[in-house]
């Protein structure tokens, strides 16, 4: 396979990045895993006492699927968590990438930017590779890219809304200024067609966690979205049609004038 | 009462499950010796943090169909064992089939549908199980506390038991029944055979409850901690079990005797012991206060904390081999999957009892 998602200099085949926690049960969730084709997973430690190790059991039971590992700063709201929690599961986890977030709002989750670009810049000077969890304002992700960042990933909606791309124009606008800059969706996507309409957007990947894990089979709604980021990875890369304001047949239409065809067809 | 020809049984752990099936076993005749880790009198396990909750359609939206069932079953055993419950000791263990009432706030109402299209989903047409949705005016005749509330879902038939009452009733039934109590006694158990510090005790059968006692025996077997708050008011008081949905949280309040109103639980997977967080507290206090404002007044008498036995599939194991019974991964579902976990591990004691004589 040649169409490879490469984040930090690591290349991977699949480009769906799901979470492990939410499931009815730790087997579900790997099962899920699995049958998502996933090949980076994030899981978080803020509430479990990672000092004492005492969530150790489940983390090796993640640690048993193999793929890469994200931990996540969940549960942050300031850059000084961030950064003793980043250390310590630096250490647990035996890995330098992190998914950072920096909680703004208690409410909706929402990332606050000034705190994000404050934490990515130290861990990124301590030597993390920082896959921050912001919103979809181009200019926190220039900030953020300015710091070092290598990878964005811009909210599609709040987590555990399950809203899809709430903003299309930001979204778009981020792909195009951004085009060298691999782009994660993560958060808000609760369907595949959701998820397939950012990989047609040209987003590189998609993250997400509640969409399966909430589903009444998990297993299936991970497979489910394994088919639709591949859809819509390679719909993209196919090259998708421009949208036409009226059909346009294949044939030319005979009792139509050709100037009037011609007309139709530049419409968007 | 039992005779020398009386199968003589082991039971390791003195929490809920070893007490239910300590008495069960009892009645048939069989010589019982229950086995405890810590003492009696306030047990370690989970089942001394828990809220004593009985709601199989509740539970269901979060765990799988296998849960539901036996929690069905249970709810069928439960009315009938805490009447011979009470009238053996003389004392009431408050069991309470008064359903259980599921609201939201309003920006979280969508939580309401999204629970009633899970149940419908799940329970495939199943129409025993009643789920019946409230506006203001049938939530306010049930709940009256619940008066910042515009609308809910009613699940009739659940019910709940004050396991804080229902614990020491089955000690003191227990000692009457002759059990042989050893407390402070931890123990290790292989196929009839008890281990503990001063040596090797044989038995017909052996039966490892111990929860996350056997730890090393039962494969997965993690502890999950969760967290409760107790309070204490004469001013707002529900009339059963209330669960305040949230996107992210699942939190309850099950009202006791006295005033008390017992709030839970965090879902932490960890198997850290320490005491409650900060962060917790407020969780659950937050909830409550959101119920009624007027729990604010409310005294906080007691923070529990423990940690739950699950194996990787939050699933309850029965396993049974020659002379050895191993129960374990109640989960979070103690109280309303014992009976029915009982009935199982009854039928199998007996049969290897059968085959040993």
């Amino acid at each position: 396979m040649t169409d490879l998602l490469k984040l930090y200099g690591t290349t991977f085949d699949s480009r769906l990045l799901i979470g492990t926690a939410l499931y009815p049960s730790p087997a579900i969730m790997r099962e899920s895993v699995e049958a998502s084709g996933a090949q980076i997973i994030t899981l978080s430690l803020r509430r479990q006492s990672p000092e004492q190790q005492q969530g150790k059991m489940l983390w090796d039971y993640i640690r048993e699927s193999g793929c890469q590992l994200l931990p996540n700063t969940a549960g942050c709201k300031t850059p000084r968590e961030v950064i003793a929690l980043a250390e310590m599961s630096r250490e647990i986890f035996l890995t330098d990438w992190l998914k950072l977030e920096v909680i703004g709002d208690d409410y909706n989750l929402q990332p606050d930017p000034y705190g994000l670009v404050e934490a990515a810049r130290e861990l990124v000077r301590r030597g993390f590779k920082v896959l921050p969890y912001c919103t979809d304002d181009l200019v926190v992700c220039r900030k953020l890219l300015d710091v070092g960042c290598e990878v964005l990933m811009p909210w599609g909606a709040p987590i555990g809304t399950g809203r899809g791309l709430l903003n299309r124009y930001n979204l778009q606008t981020l792909r195009e200024r951004l085009p060298d800059t691999p782009l994660i969706i993560d958060a808000g996507i609760g369907a595949p067609s959701q998820a397939a309409e950012a990989m047609e957007m040209g987003y590189d990947a998609v993250l997400l966690n509640t969409a399966i894990a909430r589903a009444q089979e998990p297993v299936n709604m991970a497979r489910a979205f394994r088919l639709a980021v591949e859809a819509g990875r390679t719909a993209y890369s196919a090259g998708l049609m421009l949208k036409r304001q009226t059909a346009s047949p294949s044939t030319p239409t005979l009792d139509m004038p050709f100037w009037q065809q011609a007309d139709t067809a530049t419409q968007e | 009462m039992t005779d020398k020809n009386s199968p003589r049984i082991a039971i390791a752990g003195g929490g809920l499950m070893g007490r239910l099936l300590a008495w069960r076993l009892a009645q048939r005749d069989c010589n019982i010796t229950l086995f405890e880790a810590r003492d009696f009198t306030t047990p370690s396990g989970a089942c001394w943090a828990a809220a004593g909750m009985i709601s199989p359609l509740s539970e269901l939206v979060h765990s799988q169909r296998e849960v539901y069932g036996l929690g069905v079953r249970s709810l069928e055993l439960w009315p009938d064992w805490a009447r011979q419950l009470e009238t053996e000791s003389g004392k009431a263990v408050e069991f309470r089939r008064a359903g259980s009432v599921l609201v939201a706030h309003g920006r979280d109402r969508s939580e309401l549908e999204h629970i009633q299209r899970e149940l419908a989903g799940k329970l495939n047409g199943d129409e025993s199980a009643q789920v019946r949705p409230l506006d203001r005016g049938q939530l306010q005749q049930l709940e009256p506390a619940l008066e910042n509330f515009e609308q809910g879902l009613y699940l009739e038939s659940e019910g709940d038991i004050d396991n804080r009452r229902l614990l020491p009733v089955l000690l003191n039934i227990l000692r009457q029944q002759g059990v042989h109590l050893r407390e402070r006694t931890p123990v290790e158990c292989t196929p009839g055979c008890v281990e503990h510090g001063e040596g090797k005790l044989r038995f017909d059968c052996v039966i490892d409850c111990r929860g996350l006692g056997a730890k090393g025996q039962v494969e997965g077997l993690r502890g999950v901690r969760g967290e409760v708050l107790v309070v204490e008011t004469r001013e707002v008081q529900l009339q059963r079990p209330v669960r305040l949905l949230h996107p992210r949280y699942q939190l309850y309040a099950v009202p006791r005797s006295g005033g008390q109103t017992v709030i839970g639980a965090t879902e932490i997977e960890s198997e850290d012991m320490s005491p409650i967080s900060v962060r917790s507290l407020m969780e659950l206090s937050s909830a409550l206060y959101s119920l009624h404002p007027a729990f604010a007044e409310a005294r906080v008498v007691e923070t529990r904390v423990n940690c739950r036995p699950a194996t990787m599939d939050n699933l309850p194991h029965v396993h049974g081999e020659p002379r050895l019974v191993r129960v374990n991964g109640l989960y979070r579902h103690g109280y309303l999957l014992a009976p029915a976990l009982v009935e199982r591990v009854e039928k199998l004691v007996m049969q290897q009892c059968l085959q040993v004589a």
